[in-house]
Parts: C-alpha cells; structure tokens; sequence
C-alpha cells in the first residue's frame, strides 16, 4: 500500500515532508513487526490525531513491542506501566518524597511523564488507578499536591487489555472506552509473515537494533499539519450522520457520544494527511468508523442474542449511510 | 357500523352526480332523507346485530315510511303511519313522475312526482349498497348498484358527466372499498414488532402503510380515468377543466361558461310554462330573429363555441362596432333601431339576444363583443332585467346579387367537419345537384328539409350529433329546429357553404305595439356565409302550427317564384302556407322519387385509409412512443458532453458525473448510497478489469468530482470529453450484449426520473390526505 498513492497536485512543501516522515516510521516499525501494515498505519494515524490506542488482544501478539517500536522510530521517551489490582493512582502519576537534605518535598514524577505510555493489561488495575491515567489522557496533564504538571507533546497512551475474562479484572467502563480514540486488534500474523519473523527476530532482539527515524519536533510539526487538513461542510455532516446512525440503530443499546464524532473527524484528518491530501473524504471516515466507534457501543440484547457485535454493527450502517453530495 | 355510514356516503356521492338532470333542488333534500333514513337504519341494525336477512326489509319499510310522512303527510296518520290513502297517493306520485320524465328533455322540473321516483330509486340503490357491502361483506360487488345509479345521467345526457362530478362519486366507492378493508384488516389483529423500547407505539403506522397504499391506489387510478381520456384526443368525451359542457373563454383571466345551450333550447321549447323571456319594438315594426350564440366547432356529436375574444377595447360602449364581416359594396343595407326589454324570466343569461348584424348596442354593464361572431357578452352582468338598445345593418341582397357571390370561407373553422356518414355526404351531394351557384344549393338544401325531404316536426326527438344526425338526415326525418339547423349546417358545410348555428329566439308575436318572445320561441337556425354579404340567416325548420309556431323563412333564402311552384307567392309570409301548397302543387314531387331521379350522380366519397395501413400507422406509431426513452436519453447524453465540451470546471464535472452516474444506472448496476466517487471508480476498475486508459479515465472522473465536492478549492478544469466516452466505451465493451441493448432501448436512468415524478405527484396525494377531507375520517377518529 504505498502512502504517496495519490498526492494532490496543489499540497504543500508540509504535506510532502509528513508523507515522507509517516513512511519513514511505518516502514522503521514495520521492520520489527511483520505483517501489521493496518495496525500499524492506523498507530501512526491516532499519534497524528492526538488521540490514545486500546489495544485488545491475546498476550504475545506484539501488542507491546508495537508501542515501543514506534517510540524507538521517532526517538522519544517511552514508558510501561504493568497494571496489577494493586497499583496506585500515585504509581501512575508520580509522587512527592521528602528530600532529607534539601529538606523538602521533592516531585518524583510518574511513568506518565513520556511522549508514550504503554499501559498493559489496564483493565486489571483497580478503578481509581485507571481513572488517574484516564485523567492524564483527556487533560494532557497531571496535578500532584495542588501542583499541575504539563504532559509533553506528544503524548500518546497505548493501553492493552486482553479480551479473555479473567479473575481479578475491571473491565473499563464505557465512560472510560470512550477517551480512546480507536480499539484495534493486532491479531496473530499470517503463517508466511511468522516464519519470516523467526528467521529474522529468532536469535537477536530486534527493537535493539531500531535507529531513530524522527524526532519529536518533527512529529510535533505532523500534528500541527494535519490540524490544518481542509474537512468540508458536507463531510462534517456525515461524520454526524454516521455517528446519529448509530445512535438511531435498534441493534445498539448505547450509541457514539459527540466525543466519539470529534475523534473520528480528527483521525479522518490524520488519514488523509498520510495518505497525502489536504483534504478529507468519506472515504476516511467509512475506513475509520469501526476502529473509532465500535469499541463504544453497546449492542442491544437483541443484537446480542444474534450474537452480532459492534464491529459488525457499524459496518452494516458504514454501508448504509448515504455518502454526501454536495456542500 | 362504520361500514354503513361510508356505505350511505357513497351512495350520497354517486347521487350528486344526478345533479344535471334536475331543475330545482327539491329533489336533492328528498334524496339526502331518504339517505340519512337508509344509513340511520342500517347503523342500528349493526348495532343491535340484526339478523342479516331481515336487514333490507326493515330498511323498505322506513323509507316507505319515510316517504310517505314526506311527500303525502295530509294522507298518514298522526304525521308518520301510512295509511292507505298515503300509499295511494304514493303510487300517484309515482305515475306522475314517470309522466314528467317522459314527457320533459333534461333538465326535469323537480316537481314532487319527479323528487319522490328519484328518492326511492335513490333509497332502493342504498338498501341494495348495504346489502352487498354491509350484510353480504362483498363491499366490491356494492359497485355494480353504484354504477347503476351512475349510469342514469350518463345515458340520459347527450353530454358526458363532468368530471369532477365523476370524481366525486369514484372516491365514494373507493371510500367504501378502504373502510371495508380496513374493517377487514382489524380483524387480523395488531403486527407484533420485535423492535427496542424506542420505537414502541408504531401500531398506528403499520396499519396506516397499508392503508396509505391502498388510497394512494385509489387516487391513482381516479386521476388517470380523469386525466388520460383527456390527453387521448380520439377518447376526450369533453374538455378537461370545462365543467359542465360547451365552454367558451374569454382573454386576460376572463371565463365564462356557455350553458349548454342545446340542451337548454330542448328543455325551453318543452317547459309548460310559456314565459315571455323578453320584449321588443322596432323602427320598422318587423320581427327579427334574436340570437344569442353563434356555435361554430361540430366535432361529430355537438356544436359548440371557439373560444371568445372580448379585450377591453371590444366593449360595446367603446362605440360602433365594425361593419360585419364579409359586408361588400354595392349590397343594399337596411339600418332599423330596436328597443329591447329582458324579462328576469330569461334566467342567468351572459349573452345579451341581439338581432344579427348589431352596429351598435347601447347597454349598461361591461358588454363585449366576439369580433369573429358578434356575440356580445359578459364575465360578470347578466342579461336579465336589462333594457338596451340595438341598431342592426341588414343586408337586403337582391336574389341576383347572391348568385354572383362565391364562399371563400372567413375561416376554416367553418368549414370543419368531422368523420361523417358517407351517406350524408352523398345526400348533400345529390340534394343540392341542380345549383349552379353555392347560393343556389343552399335554397335547394332549405327547401329540401322545409318541403321536399318529406321532413316533419316533433319535440320528441332528441340529440343532433353522430347517429342521431344520421337517423335525422337518413330514415327518421323527424326533429325540431335542433336538428333541422344542426343538419342544415352540416350538408352546407359538405358541399363547401361556411354554416354555423344559430341559437336564440325567433321574433316572436306581436303583442299590442311591441312584439314579445316566450320561452318556446326558442329557436336554432342556420346561418351561411356568402363573401360580399356576410352571415344569412336560413330557415330549415318548418314554421307555423305543425313546427314552429314563430319561424319565419327569410324572403332572399325562397326559391325564384319561377322554380318552384306557380302558385307560390315569393313575398308570402309563413312557410306553412308554402308548406300546404306545394304538396297539393301540380310539381307533387313525392321525395322518394326525387332521391331516386337523382340516385345515379356520382358522388366522390373518401373512403378512408385501407385498414392494413392504419395498423402498420399505429405500429409505426407504438415503435415511435417506445423509442422515446431512448431518445431521450441520447439527448441528455449530447448535453451533458456539449456542456463538458464548453468547459466551467464545476458544470463540467457536474454533467460528466451524472452521466458516469446514469450510465450505470442504465446497465443495472446497483450502488450502494454509501459507495463515494473514489470507491467507485475502484469498484468498476477491479470488476469490469479495465485496462489501464479506462481506469485512468474513470479515476479522473471520479477524482474530479471528489474534488468538487470535498478540497477546499475545487480543480481548476474538469475532466475531457473523450475520457467519458472512453469509460462508457469500456463499460459497455464490459457487459453482456443483452444488458448492452436493454442500456440503449429502455435506459434506466430515464425510467427512473419519469418514476420520481410519479412519486412526487403521489407525495401530493397524501398530501391531500393530509387535510383529512374523505368522509371516512370522521368514521375513523370515532373509533380511534
């Protein structure tokens, strides 16, 4: 899939620099995860969208090593935190200790303070713990002893949860889902692809080999690019369309709250900028409708009996709301 | 019991429709009675589950009931019971009112033989109604009752019945059709919906779909019976919008309507009344004919009036009218001023009776007169009451001058004629052989109906157009001045004479020092142009005691004294008297004879295109009306590349778009609503496996409108022409042949747009619906 596909004619010096940076990251990813091209263009989409990653999937899959290889790629910090039922919000946030010779209280910050954060298997720490990071990613901040700390740009929380119900978990709550801009499921690779990766990974680590493609200040310029991404009146309006859908659909106990239809507009920018254009079509939104929606949802009993999930949910009304005409 | 009451309406629906046949609304109330009794019985007898059999009886007896306490309370006891003297006086009214009706044309006195026959017809139709809708459950076999009733002013009337009239008594049918279904659908129960909490409460809409199809139905079907007729030529029965019948219509937003004035005439000359309609002195103290209308259009069944003309500068008070048309020189005038008085007796009249050819008229009120016709009339006063003057420039040709004078017609119209009876046509031919002269043939041919035609006169006689004139010209020879005029005209119009018809008074009996003009003075007459006089009044009706009684033959319209009879005096009066003399005349042609003699001319009749050439016209022509669609399409093609030729990138892409957009449609592919222009262009690429310059041009295509839609900046240029074509090329290449010519023969795109406008004009149905009008309604809110 070749991201410079369809360049417009008339986009700027920025777009072509953000094309060309984005394929340099995917392509430094994808040399340590094989055969990920979608989840990996759709990370790189939800960095540039500003948005968080859940990550749902069986342990194994790269679910972590996908996070790291990206913060690996545009050289900045990143940290993991292991959720367990006994970590606290102040293990998250960071506290403030007693510094003997200074006399005085020192902030020691938390694993938060990095341009991304991998939270693994969030859904076993207790409520309060996953509100603190949940506070983190919607404000961009964190306030410890009356004191509010400014996150660096970017920041991007990718959490993994596994799907398979376990003793000792706490599933988030839907409230909580909702601050995450898209869910994927990495899946297991194709046969071909994990043999090839036992070829090339099975002797040595592979992310220590990782260079550095980008920096910071770089992908601080992507975002501020894709901010300027042209969306139309008339795409605005599907964006609300789809999302009224899913709130009209008598499959869906919960429909897509108004945040859900900033972040899909805001990811629909991202993807249009990697793909090279300057301006939004449906097209955006139909490919980032399930990842973005989907994990928001709630079927209704009806749709549950039929066994019919979300995902399949929002495809079905991807395909029948009309795509916009005019302005 | 809803049932009944829509029962009752439609049965009231179809009564309106008798509305023509009836003069007065007495009979109307009578009906609405016996209606209201009918459908009041009917509902308890619902109520209170009377056995089904007993049903019509009971209803027999009420209205028997009813009607005596209404048309012979003196003979009942204490106001209701009926006695019987009150059945006595009952049947009485009932032999009344079938003299009434075979004695009086249309329109009836409703006088209360006439109101009672119909109220029990009427009662008799709506017992039948519930029998079959209510008690029998066969609500569509309730039509063929309806339809009887329909049939009576349909087969009465020489006209067609009005259509909003048709209409009204068609959505009283379908009324009772839907109550009957829908009764019939409550009974299956409520739909279970399987759907969440939200859309509880949808009952109301599920049944409301189906009964929403079955009006939006009934509508349809109403207005295509009302709609199509009028759009077949071959079929129009009247004009569509001309309620009632024979209408004229004047310019600048100005209509009036012509009464029908046949059927009018008809009705005057039987009325029993013998009012005096108006009155009138002249200089000369001559009668005149007075006329009022001027038909000019025979379209084979009726003569009727071309539109009107009155502008504002054609008022009579503007000043002396123009000189009649086709008035030469050389042509000795006479110039007379009568005084004319209408009585109010006349009824609504919006023509003023004025002897022909008016110069000037004196007259209150905004009068205008027709150019063509010299018929003066009004949009909003009215001739009764009225006292005006006149001043008529009578032509005097001598009998020498008409000879001289051909018939250049004024207008084709006059000369119109429909497909007539060949025999009509030869008779015409045969009857006016020994003129040399079109004036000539026009004596011969008033002669012939006055006296040698072996014609006679009778008021029994009805209609003039179609077989009727045949029957009258051909074998029955039997009609009152109707048919006498209408005939006249006609043959006149064959052998090339422009004719019309006159309608109006004779000049009626002399009374004291004015003359007075009665109700049966009412008189049609012919009138034929000769170039260099004008319009001439001829006189085919027999006058005197055995026709009528006030016809006067014009002196020029008689035969040279040395042509017909010696003993005809030319400057003689009445024609009866001519009547007399000429068959104790020592001539004493016996007519048979005559046609006999004569038998052998030659006569040229068309006969018409052979049969095979007409089917092969009307293939040709059904080919030609399948081919439009096709045609059609091509034509939008054109535009849509011409537009993309002329450039404007937004128009451009615009029709290249729509026409990637129809030319699919044309192929019978389906589109999702959610597959956008880029996704499209893929789609047809990867199906169709374009190659790479078709998949280049649909992308273009696609992009182009992607663009316009989407970026910030629409392009600049939209795409070529030739990449259009390249993409239908591909496709068209890509799809089996079958597909290839339903595409080109019976485009989709076409189709569809023809249905669109088909659902917008069904959206305007229920619209109407909307307004909650249907009687049914009301049935509905009381069980809601």
């Amino acid at each position: 899939m070749a991201l410079t596909s369809d360049v417009a004619p008339d986009a700027g010096n920025r777009l072509e620099d953000l094309v060309d940076t984005a394929h340099r990251i995917r392509r430094s990813i994808e040399s340590v995860i094989e055969g990920k091209a979608d989840a990996v263009r759709l990370t790189l989409t939800v960095l540039l969208a500003e948005g968080h990653l859940l990550i749902e999937d069986v342990p194994g899959v790269g679910k972590t090593m996908l996070a790291k290889a990206l913060a690996r790629s545009i050289d900045c910090p990143v940290r993991r935190v292991q959720f367990t039922p006994d970590l606290l919000p102040s293990d998250i946030t960071g506290v403030s200790a007693y510094n003997q010779q200074t006399r005085e209280f020192e902030f020691k910050p938390g694993p938060v303070f990095a341009n991304i954060v991998v939270g693994d298997e969030i859904n076993r720490a207790s409520p309060k713990t996953q509100s603190a990071l949940l506070e983190c990613m919607e404000e961009h901040q964190v306030t410890v002893d009356g004191v509010t700390y400014e996150l660096e740009s970017p920041f991007m929380v990718i959490a993994t949860q596994n799907p398979i119900e376990m003793e000792g978990t706490y599933p988030l709550p839907e409230a909580q889902r909702d601050r995450f801009t898209a869910k994927i499921a990495m899946g297991y690779p194709e046969p071909t692809a994990e043999l090839e990766m036992l070829d090339v990974h099975g002797a040595s680590q592979p992310l220590g080999k990782l260079e550095p493609v980008a920096t910071t200040a770089e992908v601080r310029a992507l975002i501020q690019a894709v901010r300027a991404v042209y969306v139309s009146q008339a795409v605005k309006r599907y964006a609300v369309d789809m999302v009224t859908a899913t709130r009209r659909s008598p499959d869906l106990r919960l429909g897509a709250s108004p945040r859900a239809t900033l972040q899909l507009l805001r990811g629909a920018r991202a993807h249009a900028a990697l793909a090279g254009r300057d301006y939004v079509i449906p097209d955006d939104l139909q490919e980032l409708a399930v990842p973005v929606l989907a994990h928001r949802l709630l079927p209704s009993l009806e749709a549950q009996g039929q066994r019919r999930q979300p995902e399949q949910v929002v495809a079905d009304l991807v395909r029948r709301v009309p795509v916009p005409d005019t302005n | 019991m809803r049932l009944s009451v829509v029962a009752g309406l439609a049965v009231g629906a179809v009564t309106l429709t008798l509305y023509s046949l009836f003069e007065g609304g007495a009979w109307f109330w009578a009906c609405v009675g016996t209606l209201l009794v009918t459908t009041g019985g009917a509902t308890l007898a619902s109520r209170f589950d009377a056995p089904k059999w007993a049903v019509p009886p009971l209803l027999l007896l009420a209205t028997a009931v009813f009607l005596s306490a209404t048309f012979a309370k003196e003979h009942t006891w204490a106001w209701v019971v009926p006695t019987k003297a009150s059945a006595l006086r009952l049947g009485e009214l009932l032999a009344e009112g079938f003299t009434d009706i075979q004695r009086y044309a249309v329109p009836v006195p409703a006088e209360p033989g006439v109101s009672m026959l119909t109220a029990s017809g009427v009662g008799l139709i709506a017992i039948l109604v519930d029998l079959f809708a209510v008690r029998l459950r066969r609500a569509a076999l309730a039509g063929l009752p309806l339809l009887g009733l329909f049939t009576v002013p349909a087969a009465v009337l020489t006209e067609p019945v009005a259509w909003p009239a048709f209409v009204i008594a068609a959505i009283g049918y379908v009324g009772l059709l839907v109550a009957d279904g829908r009764e019939r659908l409550t009974q299956w129960g409520r739909a279970v919906l399987v759907r969440r909490a939200r859309s509880v409460g949808t009952d109301k809409a599920d049944s409301g779909r189906l009964a929403l199809s079955g009006k939006r139905i009934g509508a349809t079907a109403i207005a295509l019976a009302v709609v199509l007729p009028a759009l077949l030529p071959a079929l129009s029965p009247d004009p569509l919008f001309g309620f009632g019948v024979g209408n004229g219509s004047g310019k600048g937003g100005n209509s009036i309507g012509i009464p029908d004035a046949i059927a009018k005439l008809s009705g005057q000359l039987s009325q029993q009344r013998n009012l005096t309609v108006l009155t009138y002195t002249s200089a000369d103290d001559r009668p005149r004919y007075l006329r009022i209308y001027a038909l000019d259009v025979f379209d084979g069944k009726k003569w009727t009036v071309s539109p009107l003309r009155g502008r504002p500068e054609d008022r009579v008070s503007e000043g002396p009218l123009p000189p009649p048309p086709g008035l030469g020189p050389g042509i000795a005038t006479n110039r007379v001023e009568s005084r004319i008085s209408v009585s109010e007796d006349i009824g609504p009249l919006l023509f003023l009776p004025l002897p022909y050819p008016a110069v000037e008229v004196d007259v209150d009120g905004d009068w205008r007169a027709d150019q063509a016709s010299r018929m003066v009339f009004s949009t909003r006063d009215e001739a009764a009451g009225l006292n005006y003057r006149v001043v008529v420039n009578e032509p005097r040709p001598t009998r020498d001058q008409l000879d001289t004078m051909d018939t250049p017609t004024p207008d084709s119209r006059f000369l119109a004629l429909p497909d007539l009876d060949p025999k009509i046509v030869a008779m015409a031919g045969r009857v006016t052989a020994k003129g040399a002269t079109p004036y000539q043939k026009a004596v011969l041919l008033q002669e012939w109906f006055t006296r040698t035609g072996g014609f006679s006169y009778s008021l029994e006689t009805k209609g003039s157009g179609g077989s009727a004139l045949s029957r009258f010209i051909l074998t029955a020879r039997t009609g009152y001045c109707e048919q006498f005029a209408s005939a006249m005209a006609v043959m006149a119009r064959v052998i090339g004479i422009p004719a019309r018809v006159s309608i109006g008074y004779t000049g009626g009996t002399k009374i004291e020092k004015s003359w007075a003009v009665r109700t049966q003075d009412a008189h049609a007459w012919p009138e034929l142009y000769f170039e260099g006089v004008g319009w001439l009044p001829f006189e085919p009706t027999p006058a005197g005691g055995a026709g009528q009684g006030t016809a006067r033959v014009p002196d020029y319209s008689l035969p040279r004294p040395s042509e017909v009879t010696p003993s005809a005096d030319p400057s003689a009066g009445p024609a009866s008297d001519e009547e007399d003399t000429s068959s104790q005349g020592p001539t004493r042609r016996n007519p048979r004879d005559f046609e006999r003699d004569l038998g052998a001319v030659p006569v040229a009749v068309d006969p018409g295109m052979p049969v095979a050439a007409k089917i092969a016209l009307g293939a040709a022509g059904v080919l030609l009306l399948a081919l439009v669609p096709a045609a059609a399409r091509t034509l939008v093609r054109r535009r849509r590349h011409a537009q993309i030729r002329r450039g404007g990138a937004a128009p451009a892409i615009r029709a290249a778009w729509a026409e990637l957009c129809d030319t699919l449609t044309d192929l019978g592919e389906a589109r999702e609503p959610s597959e956008s222009p880029r996704a499209l262009a893929r789609r047809l690429t990867e199906m169709y496996e374009f190659d790479a310059e078709a998949a280049a041009a649909v992308t273009a295509v696609a992009t182009a409108e992607e663009r316009m839609r989407y970026a910030a900046s629409p392009p600049s240029a939209g795409p070529a022409a030739a990449e259009l074509s390249c993409v239908r090329r591909a496709l068209m290449g890509a799809v089996p042949g079958k597909r290839r010519m339903g595409a080109l023969l019976a485009p989709r795109s076409i189709l569809l747009r023809v249905r669109a406008a088909g659902t917008r004009v069904l959206d305007g149905f229920d619209r109407l619906e909307g307004i909650r009008w249907l009687p049914l309604s009301k049935g509905e809110a009381g069980t809601r």
